[in-house]
């Protein structure tokens, strides 16, 4: 039934078409966010161990990405990356793994993944603490508010 | 390098350079790449500052038809599609509320800090944009708007924001309800040079004009005298002599009727804290165990009492506004040790901006007092300014009582006119006209200015 579920987002991400060319790499902006960018979590690293068939799920490695969709536009074989890891991450929040997604405090649903957070965080550092109250929610729950407040 | 690298550093990894079969690569940082531009404030922008356009927004004319969405997205992607806009229009049917989330073209926009590839750039004329080019689509602009206003098109994935269609916006060409305005701001600020004259002048009549000064002096029938000081002669005497009560209520009256006027446009120590405030830059910052508002209050009781024990006016002693007119001046009673005192409180401002009167003034506490039955208020109509993404209310405020946290989360700050000297630095700056002084009863706050098209 997992391996079921797993197999059908591989293939829906189209990684068995994957050639390493590395692309997805050269335009990921996580290695302008990480100082610690490695392969193991960069896209090429995390398609080349989900074709190997290792555990992904448990993988820390799979919450570093911001979801863009800069890999799959230059992708020679269209492979989209931001598929598989949202998949995987799905698969994680589901489950009994080790999910490093932030929950909205008003709504409760994952909006990002905590390491995404640390680094936006990270970037508003000057900011007054308040700002992080803000942080907190979902950004559809943020116009929510704004609708409440101010309308 | 930012902090935001050394935040990693435990888990730094330099493959790299640590496997001594590759060369050694320069490693090229996006600062490197495509640097930041600076802030530079030339001179004549102290005077006139720079106009940066943006739209406001009236939720009480929005009908909520979504007429914005559809010429934004018509300007974004060549078809009526309203999930490809850069505004969103959210309904609540409940209330029958409406209300437009707008990009606000941020003075320090949040989305520029967060950008991991610095695709967001704020221009010259004040309009943040997105380059394309370097744009990834990775919605972290979205994570640190407070408002969420860069927004994502649920169908391709992309990011649209608002960039005023360079000058000329379709949504409020086509606003049905006029509910969005363009505007610039107002460009002239009179009050400044106004209250800085009567500063001068007040200094002027004050310390080297008269004789005897500000605590008490008489021309003519007229006597006026120092609240504070008069507290404290009674403490010290035991007898109320009806003349001196008289004049003291003067002042008093004068701030029932107008605030703390007093404090910020005649008082000659706070002119000489501005002064000092407006060159001297903030090194320092204030200890916390003395940022209770509360303590000038304490000082007060302090003055009484100790006068009442010492039997003579305690305070007026080292009062910076008596001893400045005492000792300094054209009188020329030049009186030694306390000469020091103004240098020495006026140095404080190297902490915070007049922290004397915010924390110790027993003068102001008295006035305080009385500007808390006043008859007047300063509203911030946080409903119809930029909020979060202006704050040059709070930037300009002296005693630091305009509350950015409310700011930011869009609500109308409460403004205490116990604190509050009047000085009206938010209703001279605030270019939208959203700060306004009121009678104490007014209900509402201010509108939009210049409900015009464009």
């Amino acid at each position: 039934m997992k391996e079921d579920a797993l197999l059908e987002i591989k293939q829906h991400a189209g990684i068995y078409g994957c050639v390493e060319c590395g692309r997805c790499v050269a335009v990921c902006p996580m290695a302008d966010m990480y100082v610690n960018f490695s392969i193991a979590m960069s896209p090429r690293g995390i398609i080349k161990k989900a074709l190997a068939g290792e555990d992904l799920i448990h993988d820390r490695n799979i919450w570093y990405c911001t979801e863009c969709n800069a890999g799959t536009d230059v992708c020679p074989q269209g492979v989209s990356c931001r598929d598989l890891i949202r998949g995987l991450r799905e698969m994680a929040t589901a489950g009994d793994a080790m999910a490093e997604a932030k929950y909205c405090a008003c709504c409760r649903k994952p909006f990002i993944a905590v390491p995404v957070e640390e680094f936006v965080f990270a970037r508003l550092h000057n900011e007054p603490s308040n700002v992080f109250k803000i942080l907190e929610l979902c950004p559809s729950c943020r116009r929510e508010l704004y609708l409440v407040r101010n309308a | 390098m930012t902090t935001y690298h050394t935040r990693f550093n435990g888990v730094r990894k330099h493959t790299t350079m640590s496997e001594p079969a590759r060369e050694q690569t320069t490693v090229i940082t996006l600062d490197e790449l495509r640097p930041r531009a600076e802030e530079k404030k030339s001179f004549s922008e102290y005077f006139m500052p720079p106009r940066h356009p943006c739209i406001l927004f009236d939720p009480q004319k929005c009908t909520g038809c979504g007429t914005c969405e559809m010429v934004c997205s018509e300007r974004n992607v060549s078809k009526i599609a309203p999930l490809s806009a850069s505004v969103k229009v959210l309904q609540d049917d409940r209330e029958g509320k409406n209300f437009a989330i707008l990009c606000q073209h941020c003075r320090h926009p949040l989305c520029l800090e967060a950008c991991p590839t610095r695709a967001i750039e704020k221009g010259e004329d004040g309009i943040v944009r997105i380059n394309k080019l370097f744009c990834v689509e990775c919605g972290l602009c979205t994570m640190a708007c407070p408002e969420a206003a860069p927004l994502r098109d649920e169908k391709t994935g992309g990011i649209n924001k608002c960039d005023l269609c360079e000058g000329e916006p379709l949504c409020v060409q086509h606003c049905p309800e006029n509910a969005l305005t363009f505007t610039r701001g107002k460009a002239f600020r009179w009050i400044k040079g106004l209250r800085w004259t009567v500063q001068a002048i007040s200094f002027l009549l004050l310390v080297i004009v008269f004789l005897g000064t500000f605590c008490y002096f008489k021309v003519g029938a007229v006597t006026l005298a120092c609240p504070t000081g008069l507290l404290q002669n009674i403490a010290s005497s035991r007898t109320i002599v009806l003349v001196g009560a008289s004049s003291a209520l003067a002042l008093l009256i004068l701030t029932v009727l107008a605030g703390r006027v007093f404090c910020g446009w005649v008082c000659p120590f706070g002119f000489i804290l501005d002064l000092v405030g407006g060159i001297i830059p903030k090194k320092i910052g204030w200890p916390s165990f003395l940022k209770s508002r509360m303590i000038k209050y304490g000082v007060l009781a302090g003055a009484v009492g100790g006068s009442a024990a010492l039997g003579f006016q305690a305070f007026c002693t080292i009062c910076p506004i008596g001893s400045l007119c005492r000792s300094y001046g054209v009188q020329g009673v030049f009186r030694g040790a306390e000469l020091a005192i103004v240098p020495t409180l006026a140095s404080l401002e190297i902490a915070q901006r007049r922290a004397w009167c915010r924390y110790f003034c027993p003068v102001g506490a008295v006035l305080g007092l009385m500007a808390n039955l006043g008859l007047i208020k300063i509203v911030i109509g946080a409903n119809r300014c930029k909020k979060f993404s202006c704050q040059q209310c709070a930037d300009v405020c002296p005693v630091g009582i305009i509350d950015r946290g409310l700011l930011r989360e869009g609500v109308s700050p409460k403004i205490p006119m116990t604190e509050c000297i009047m000085c009206m630095r938010c209703v001279d700056r605030c270019p939208y006209g959203a700060a306004k002084i009121r009678f104490r009863w007014q209900k509402g706050v201010p509108g939009i200015p210049g409900e015009t098209r464009v």
